[in-house]
């Protein structure tokens, strides 16, 4: 019987994974367009088995986009232009602060009553901050969309931001701060961006120094709100059995009032400069060391996001328990399953508006770092002048099939929507995706990694027993040849 | 809109030179320099599916005349997951060496008859832009593939070499000890036990017998197990009454001519197609309980200390999935639900779920509480995972206990409601997922012949009451305890004690008189 599907039910560590993984916003996030082609590309028109994502702004600028499957169930949510990159030394951690407080009740709501109505419908009410993005998300049955679309619209206009709830609040962040901190792959990232965007907006952790997380005060979130929660940086996203229509009528009746200008001058996007340079963090007592090295990518918009991203692939990722055959179009794959170089490791490329890391994320022991760290140096400088053809079209066919995979059910389809009409203003059709993938070759592949990889100084950040880690100077000397 | 425009401006050249830009490079061979952000010219224009009133939930089933049957459930979109579900799990293997299933599971879509290695299935895969991946679970292993639709004829091709016609050649055994052993290694190295604890409760409440037998290859057990094992293990196992092949999103005809195709009249590699010496063992539910003393003070793998944890798991027995009172244990289970006292996630979590308000709410040093069903076809277990300092695991226990003593209460009406809302939900927002859904009408196919749809299941949901919920629990409170308990067990009381406390009104330890304190 239903077994399968009926005992999932208590997966408890669900949503911290899931939090990791957007929080993080790093692995296999990937810029994944829509829909897949079914005719041939040399008809002008092309039929996808896939609805298309319907997409209109109101008066107030902000834009409601929904793709609609017909299923029972659907996810809903709004995608807004704004974390922790906005803020300043002084208030770093307000933006994660009111993800908190949204759900500590409104001037409707108490907050048991928010808990029971959204228990009581079978609903799920989540939020993300990430440093350019703050996310509310419901799922709910289809049935329940327009309640959906009003308590989302109420956490984020009418929260009541209690003096109470914000001094209660401020113990449950920090234990959420030791949470985050045994895990190490969200420590080394957060070290990586510090000395990565050293002195900028992106180096700051989204949760803020303790010192900011005890002294951030209602102010700071009420101006938070009123500085970046405006019409123009908002998308309400739906997926699942929703009907764009519906959804119209119910933004313009609970987002008609929010604010659509900016009196005087909105705030601008503050600029983060990339910086090759180390952080250390040497305990000889921790079984395992991790490092992530990265160079200075691209934002999301650009180009070369793509062939970066098909480089990524190729380069891809391991778990020593997947043993010797899983990723097999990985050549470190092979030597780190071959040589027992490491636990595991991820290639990732991190993007954000104008700026990305592109790197890698490795977990090995003590004795195996130098040999590691060496082919990975490795493979970047084969990525730049001596990539094969045929390892491009396999990675470009993982990135394909990679991306069209994960777009499955209502939530990763939502999200895929509310990211892409904040990063692109638009929903990037799946053809044309293709279409830029299919027209990367080695040659594409080599130029766009001696852009970005040849010969630039890495950030880098490593936490454990790195004694062995070559120091910065040889490890930047690693990032070209010598040709004789 | 300043954001937007300062964001817009290092792009604005390419923009205003548009097509001429695209032109340019793409003469030269390379790569379109256009923003993300601004379509590219030239590509044709989509026409998009549109939602057609409902889908059809229909799941359709052909039995062929080697028993094997296929079964297929459409859905809209391109891809599909198509894939061999056996009736082959660790609860088979009385006769063999424990760990064969999870050994398989490792060994699988390595090199066949066919294909000469992993690495031609995966590039053959790759073409139909296709990922494949083998489970396995006590009582079932799935070999699955999702592709697209327009490859499904290779699909079914490569399942049937993968499942009958694997060479397992040394190398390749040899590389599966070592992801078993690291296998092995990372699941004693995880700071969450659940895996472990789960495996530990199940040797308990199946002491030696069937879904009791041990889930992971035991690390003595790597060695011996070699490819003549494995030969005789698949003969009696892996025949075509005991395997479905299911699909969704495809035709059903497509599905049934690739199974007639590449399933029907084939040979395994190991011969005989008769089964010859099936495991028909019922799972017997015996009680018990299995300790491991464990150092937990220091399961932290980095600078941040992870407190210390004595971990306990209690179970009872509750019912087989092809039982009518699976749905109400379905639905208490929900109704106990938890989870750890600390975790992300907003309201729809079960918050308001017996084990939060009761326990994690009331006693703030408890760390963990979680009520788990797992159901075969002949028993289940449900069981409630805790976890607290070491000093406390007595109290910790009696607090347990009385919540199995409390279920046979009255429900209340608004918490019957909740769960069953949200086991519905939870359901219908599994399904969502083809994999799930795939998954859901494999098993249920492989173990009764049919699929019960997701509506249906809503239906018998919707109909369980509190008099179902008493009924079932007071029928669990019957049978004898399971306990895994996991860490510094100084302070655990005994299994009689356990065994005690469930047995009496109140869910009470018996009280303890200690001459010296």
């Amino acid at each position: 019987m239903a077994a399968g599907s009926l005992q999932r039910l208590s997966s408890a560590g669900r949503y911290l994974l899931q939090r990791q993984l957007l929080k993080t916003n790093s692995f296999s996030r990937l810029t994944a367009g829509q829909h897949r082609l079914w005719a041939t590309q040399a008809a002008h028109q092309v039929a996808l088995n896939v609805p298309e994502t319907k997409l209109t702004s109101l008066e107030n600028g902000l834009r409601v986009a929904s793709e609609d499957s017909g299923l029972p169930t659907c996810t809903v949510g709004l995608w807004i232009d704004a974390g922790s990159r906005y803020e300043n030394q002084r208030n770093n951690g307000t933006a994660h602060f009111l993800e908190h407080m949204a759900f500590k009740g409104t001037r409707k709501r108490s907050q048991l009553d928010l808990e029971l109505e959204i228990e009581n419908m079978g609903a799920h009410l989540n939020a993300y901050t990430s440093r350019e993005q703050t996310v509310y998300y419901a799922k709910a049955f289809s049935k329940d969309l327009p309640r959906a679309v009003e308590i989302l619209a109420d956490i984020i206009q009418n929260s009541m931001l209690g003096e109470a709830e914000i001094e209660r609040e401020r113990g449950v962040i920090l234990r959420e701060m030791q949470e985050v901190e045994t895990n190490l792959q969200e420590v080394v990232f957060d070290y990586l961006h510090a000395t990565a965007y050293q002195s900028t907006a992106l180096g700051r952790t989204i949760l803020g120094p303790t010192e900011n997380i005890k002294t951030i005060n209602r102010g700071d979130l009420v101006e938070y709100i009123t500085t970046h929660y405006k019409g123009p940086r908002i998308v309400l996203a739906a997926a699942g059995g929703v009907s764009q229509d519906e959804l119209i009528d119910l933004a313009k009746y609970h987002f008609g009032k929010l604010p659509g200008r900016y009196e005087g001058e909105a705030p601008a996007l503050p600029p983060c400069h990339f910086t090759g340079s180390e952080i250390r963090v040497r305990d000889d007592k921790m079984p395992l060391a991790h490092i992530a090295i990265a160079v200075e990518a691209v934002g999301w918009s650009h180009p070369d996001t793509i062939p970066l991203m098909v480089a990524n692939t190729l380069i891809g990722n391991w778990d020593r328990s997947f043993g010797g055959g899983v990723n097999l179009s990985s050549k470190l794959a092979q030597m780190a399953c071959q040589g027992n170089l490491c636990h595991s490791f991820q290639s990732f490329n991190t993007c954000y508006t104008d700026t990305g890391l592109w790197g890698l994320y490795m977990v090995c022991e003590p004795g195996t770092i130098n040999e590691m760290m060496h082919f990975t140096q490795m493979e970047w400088m084969s990525l730049c002048t001596s990539v094969s053809e045929s390892e491009v079209a396999r990675a470009k066919n993982l990135l394909k099939t990679n991306m069209l995979l994960h777009l499955d059910g209502s939530t990763p389809i939502c999200e895929d929507i509310g990211r892409q009409m904040l990063c692109y203003s638009r929903r990037i059709p799946l053809h044309e995706l293709e279409s830029r993938i299919d027209a990367i070759d080695a040659a594409t592949i080599k130029d766009v990694c001696t852009k970005y990889i040849y010969n630039k100084a890495p950030a880098i950040a490593a936490v454990g027993p790195i004694e062995q880690l070559p120091d910065y100077n040889q490890i930047r000397s690693g990032m070209f040849w010598m040709r004789t | 809109m300043a954001t937007h425009m300062s964001r817009c401006r290092s792009w604005s050249r390419v923009q205003r030179f548009g097509i001429a830009a695209y032109r340019k490079y793409s003469s030269g061979g390379g790569y379109p320099n256009i923003s993300l952000s601004t379509p590219l010219p030239g590509i044709p224009k989509p026409v998009f599916a549109s939602v057609d009133g409902h889908e059809k939930y229909e799941t359709r089933i052909t039995t062929l005349e080697n028993g094997l049957k296929v079964a297929s459930q459409n859905k809209f979109g391109q891809f599909c997951t198509v894939g061999v579900l056996v009736n082959s799990g660790s609860r088979h293997e009385a006769k063999y060496p424990s760990g064969i299933a999870h050994f398989l599971e490792k060994l699988a879509f390595s090199s066949t008859a066919q294909y000469g290695s992993r690495d031609e299935i995966l590039l053959t895969l790759e073409k139909h832009g296709g990922i494949c991946d083998c489970q396995t679970s006590r009582d079932t292993t799935m070999y699955a593939v999702s592709a697209e639709v327009k490859g499904l004829d290779t699909v079914v091709n490569l399942l049937s070499d993968a499942v009958l016609h694997p060479r397992l050649l040394d190398e390749e055994m040899e590389m599966t000890r070592m992801a078993v052993r690291f296998e092995l290694e990372d699941l004693n190295m995880r700071p969450d036990p659940e895996p472990l604890l789960t495996e530990m409760i199940h040797a308990a409440a199946y002491r030696g017998n069937t879904v009791g037998l041990p889930r992971f290859t035991p690390a003595d057990n790597v060695d011996k197990i070699d490819k003549q094992v494995l030969h005789s293990y698949l003969r009696n196992y892996y025949c075509p009454e005991r395997m479905v092949l299911a699909g969704v999103g495809i035709e059903h005809e497509q599905l049934v001519e690739c199974a007639r195709k590449y399933l029907l009249d084939v040979k395994p590699v190991w011969g005989a197609i008769t089964a010859a010496n099936v495991d028909l063992s019922v799972a017997q539910y015996t009680g018990g309980i299995v300790k491991m003393e464990k150092d937990m003070s220091d399961v932290s793998l980095g600078p941040t200390p992870i407190p210390e944890l004595t971990h306990i798991m209690i179970g009872l027995e509750s019912c087989s999935f092809l039982e009518d009172d699976f749905i109400p244990f379905a639905v208490l289970n929900m109704m106990m639900g938890g989870g750890g006292s600390f975790s992300a996630g907003g309201p729809g979590k079960g918050m308001f779920t017996r084990l939060y308000l009761n326990v994690l709410n009331r006693h703030h040093w408890m760390y963990n509480a979680t009520a788990y069903h797992h159901s075969y076809e002949d028993s289940g277990l449900l069981c409630i995972h805790a976890s607290a300092d070491p000093r406390q695991v007595r109290e910790m226990v009696e607090i347990i206990t009385r919540e199995f003593i409390q279920m046979a209460g009255n429900a209340g009406e608004m918490e019957l409601e909740r769960a069953k809302t949200q086991l519905k939900s939870m359901l219908m927002m599994n399904l969502e997922s083809r994999p799930v859904i795939f998954e859901d009408v494999g098993r249920q196919v492989l173990s009764t012949g049919k699929r019960k749809l997701p509506h249906e299941l809503c239906d018998l949901i919707s109909n369980v009451t509190a008099s179902d919920i008493k009924r079932v629990t007071a029928k669990m409170l019957r049978s004898k305890p399971a306990v895994a308990a996991l860490g510094d067990l100084t302070e655990l009381p005994s299994y009689e004690h356990i065994q005690a406390a469930l047995s009496s009104k109140d869910g009470r330890l018996p009280r303890m008189y200690r001459l010296f304190r």
